[in-house]
């Protein structure tokens, strides 16, 4: 373990566990975006001690994950939801491991804060999404956020049109069928997919509630980075939910949809975004091109 | 999750299901080298499973169909019960999945089951219905 983080040791949890440094919870409208790179996690103590975090389930089902890779980053995954969360007390920093998450009815997992006798926990909303090469956790307070990651150069098996024609809008193929160039509408095709993905994800309902080819995401005319999101069958668009789209890690698009509580006049989501490695350090990534 | 259905005579049209019920015990996921996991890789404790008798050759076919999308190696097992997830598909994998599997059988699969399947079981049981209707 380096020095740095045994002079921090506060021992007020058991064994080792340096503590977690606190966090200021994101105003309303704001999403914190927090990631990991797997790639840069190696110490075999550090994955240790985020083992020792998780609950018994949580530990099956990262056993359950075919491979030493696949199970490392779910295990990094539980690692940073809970971590994460633990620092946003306004309180006390929360001992992570006591954290418990249930599921709403539709299977989206959320905090349960049936054991803190504290009222003043905040209603923080999370969701994560990762890839074979990235982990991220977007929370925000009072409203839902969905995220979705992808690999900038994820390779699509199919024809990429026709994936689109079978899953996407029509108002969406339309887009899509006038790009000319094969590598630049594979973009457009994971840079859509990513935005879906996040709205469903923020809607929490399942992909039933919205089956991909029944709405239409769409830049925003005269806004840089804004999208609007546009039933298929009504073509309406209301404001109802915010979208950002940013590249992270000059490899990722990641795609952040929050409910809109129209309070904020229609202003552009803001997103604050950190690297991270659970203990050990945090990033802050200033610049967050929004696309 | 398998679907059970029940084989009484209002499903005439239906070939009648046979539902075996058998114990299994999980295997130990070792993959012959220490892990730097903390906590043991113990056997997981013996569960009933349900196994839905579709057929061999129709998860066979999916099978090949997800191997392909994953691009799995060789010694990647693969079977019947096997979560997408826990091979480390994501969704965008699960819908190439479906084309493939669309293609492979020539059935159109329903959106909502196409985003939700999420092992090999759900998927051969979904084609074969569809298969069915099909032949109708």
């Amino acid at each position: 373990m380096r020095t740095s983080v045994i002079s921090k040791m506060q021992r007020s949890f058991s064994i080792e566990l340096p503590s977690l440094v606190p966090l200021q919870l994101p105003s309303r409208m704001e999403t914190h975006l927090w990631y990991v790179v797997p790639e840069e996690v190696k110490s075999k103590s550090l994955l240790k001690h985020y083992s020792q975090l998780l609950s018994p389930p949580e530990k099956d089902k990262v056993l359950r994950m075919r491979g030493d890779e696949l199970q490392k980053n779910a295990l990094l995954a539980r690692t940073l939801v809970r971590t994460t969360i633990a620092r946003y007390q306004t309180n006390n920093v929360v001992d992570p491991r006591t954290l418990m998450f249930k599921k709403n009815m539709y299977g989206k997992p959320e905090v349960d804060w049936q054991n803190y006798k504290n009222c003043d926990n905040p209603p923080l909303h999370f969701n994560i999404s990762h890839t074979d090469s990235l982990i991220a956790c977007g929370v925000t307070v009072y409203v839902p956020v969905g995220i979705d990651l992808e690999d900038k150069g994820r390779k699509i098996k199919h024809d990429v049109l026709a994936l689109a024609e079978r899953f996407y809008s029509t108002d969406e193929v339309k887009f899509l069928s006038t790009i000319p160039d094969p590598e630049v509408q594979r973009k457009e095709f994971i840079k859509l997919w990513t935005l879906k993905e996040a709205y469903v994800k923020a809607l929490g309902k399942g992909f039933s509630a919205a089956p991909f080819s029944t709405f239409t995401i769409q830049p925003k005319a005269g806004t840089t980075g804004g999208y609007n999101l546009c039933k298929e069958k009504t073509k309406k668009c209301n404001g109802e939910w915010k979208f950002g789209l940013l590249e992270l890690a000059d490899s990722h698009y990641a795609a952040i949809c929050i409910e809109d509580d129209q309070a904020s006049g229609g202003a552009p989501m803001r997103v604050i975004v950190w690297k991270t490695i659970p203990f050990v350090e945090d990033e802050l990534i200033s610049e967050s091109r929004f696309l | 999750m398998a679907s059970i259905a029940a084989s009484s005579s209002t499903y005439l049209q239906a070939r009648p299901r046979q539902l075996a019920i058998a114990a299994n015990q999980v295997k130990c996921l070792s993959y012959g080298r220490r892990s730097h996991l903390s906590f043991n890789l113990r056997q997981l404790p013996t569960r009933l499973s349900v196994s839905c008798a579709a057929k061999p050759e129709t998860v066979d076919k999916v099978c090949a169909v997800v191997r392909k999308q994953l691009s799995l190696k060789e010694a990647d097992e693969i079977t019947a019960a096997t979560k997408f997830a826990a091979l480390g598909a994501d969704s965008l994998d699960t819908v190439e999945i479906v084309m493939g599997l669309e293609e492979e059988f020539g059935i159109e699969m329903a959106e909502e089951k196409a985003q939700s399947i999420a092992t090999v079981e759900q998927a051969a049981e979904l084609i074969e219905e569809l298969l069915l209707e099909k032949a109708k």
